[in-house]
């Protein structure tokens, strides 16, 4: 069986999982949602119009609530010894990296969306850029987030800190990916030409490829039991 | 006896690197000239660039070391890591509080969000959380490994601070010693900032060397303990 398999399986699973057992997916849905209605509530728009912050504060809900749901995809086979069974298996240590963070890239690229329609719509931004152009820039986004939450996501759950490492070793990796980020974002809304975005969007591809590569490299350090 | 000797020369290296920062100081207050555009405040700059170079040097030590760790799984590799990493963080907390109070006059303000400050702040972020997973998972041994997989990722972040200068709008300085053109500072200056240099470089591998001493000797120790209660139980 060929690697890109072994991935498309391991993300299967662990999309089942999620969708069976729906209480991390739940939680995520409600926490941008909440987010979304948090920042319309407080943000006074007579001071600041919705427009200059609604990409900085999309990326950041996206950071949060991905940090915050991806240690949980090792959760349910940690809980009851199944992710040593995975690894006893002849699936490479790549694979399953790779695949764990598919999965995770489509529960984010899920609240991705849900973010930027809560957002944009409690904060009154109306004319919100084309919709493509936006998509691309999440795009090599998300992968980035993903690959580096799954990563370091693994290493928490044996940390006695748990949850709250994650953050502490993910954040100061991902400013950089923020960053550009919302910077691109801006500019979308800002109804900028492409020419000034494309620099940013090759740099968070340039993050994203890094990110994949370094994980798959590195994974099976964090992962020999 | 190897540590001992080990232990000696990191003292020797402490105090010649104590020497020429005394020098440095004598230096800046009594010989080198005033910088026209910023007048004496820009003498923190002797303090700040040799502070940044000696983080830089420490973590890329921290990360060569660290992956020597992964490879050989030898302690000595590990206990280099933790004795760099120390030395890293100190040296980087100089130099990110050094920066601001040059700012301050310089620029006008403490902090900037441009990108060569963020992504030195995020990088000293990174090593700190070095030590949080080291000391916050239960098997040593795991604990070793994630601290050392910690490192090598943080430290891709060195080439890119190094580059953050040309490659986006930055208040920060570029180089003005290691240029295609060769140093464009005033040699007086020059001479200064590489007395600084060498003070700061052996003074910390001075401090490297002692604490990786003292690690080792560290580890040796709880290993014999472990022996002996083994036999003890045994």
């Amino acid at each position: 069986m060929t690697e890109l398999r072994w991935t498309w399986l391991i993300a299967r699973k662990d999309l089942n999982l999620e969708f069976r057992a729906g209480g991390r997916l739940l939680s995520m849905i409600a926490f941008v949602v909440l987010a979304g209605f948090l920042f319309g509530f407080a943000l006074d728009k007579g001071q600041v119009p919705g427009r200059a912050v609604v990409a900085s504060l999309t990326w950041l809900t996206v950071l949060f609530a991905s940090t915050a749901g991806a240690g949980r995809i090792f959760d349910t086979e940690e809980e009851d010894g199944a992710f040593r069974h995975v690894l006893l298996t002849p699936v490479s240590r790549r694979a399953v990296f790779l695949g764990k963070t598919v999965a995770n890239l489509a529960l984010t690229w899920l609240i991705t969306a849900l973010s930027f329609i809560a957002l944009t719509s409690f904060l009154g931004v109306r004319t919100s850029g084309s919709l493509a152009a936006h998509a691309a820039i999440f795009l090599p986004g998300t992968i980035g987030l993903s690959a580096t939450a799954t990563f370091f996501g693994r290493m928490s759950r044996h940390s006695n800190l748990g949850d709250s490492l994650l953050p502490v070793l993910t954040f100061p990796l991902l400013a950089p990916l923020v960053f550009f980020g919302a910077t691109a974002s801006a500019r979308v809304f800002m109804a900028l030409p492409w020419d000034e975005i494309s620099s940013l969007v090759r740099l968070l591809w340039a993050f994203a490829i890094g990110s994949v590569a370094v994980g798959a490299v590195l994974f099976h350090h964090v992962t020999d039991e | 006896m190897e540590s001992t000797r080990v232990r000696t020369a990191g003292l020797l290296l402490v105090w010649a690197g104590v020497a020429a920062i005394l020098l440095m100081h004598w230096m800046v207050v009594f010989w080198v000239p005033t910088e026209a555009a910023q007048g004496v405040v820009q003498r923190i700059f002797y303090v700040h660039v040799p502070g940044a170079w000696t983080t830089f040097l420490a973590f890329g030590i921290v990360a060569l070391a660290s992956a020597a760790y992964l490879w050989l799984e030898d302690e000595r590799a590990d206990a280099a890591a933790v004795a760099a990493a120390e030395g890293g963080l100190i040296f980087g907390a100089i130099m990110l509080i050094s920066g601001p109070l040059w700012g301050r006059v310089a620029w006008g303000t403490y902090w900037t969000w441009e990108p060569r400050l963020t992504l030195t702040l995020l990088l000293w972020f990174t090593y700190l959380g070095y030590f949080l997973v080291r000391g916050s998972v239960a098997d040593p041994r795991r604990g070793k490994r994630f601290a050392a997989v910690v490192a090598i990722v943080g430290s891709l972040n060195i080439p890119l601070i190094h580059v953050s200068v040309s490659w986006f709008r930055s208040l920060h300085p570029g180089p003005v010693v290691i240029k295609p053109e060769g140093p464009t500072l005033h040699p007086d200056m020059l001479t200064t900032l590489l007395v600084s240099l060498a003070g700061f470089t052996m003074v910390f591998l001075g401090l490297f060397a002692f604490r990786y001493s003292i690690e080792l000797a560290a580890r040796r120790q709880a290993r014999a303990e472990d022996a002996a209660l083994a036999g003890g139980l045994a």
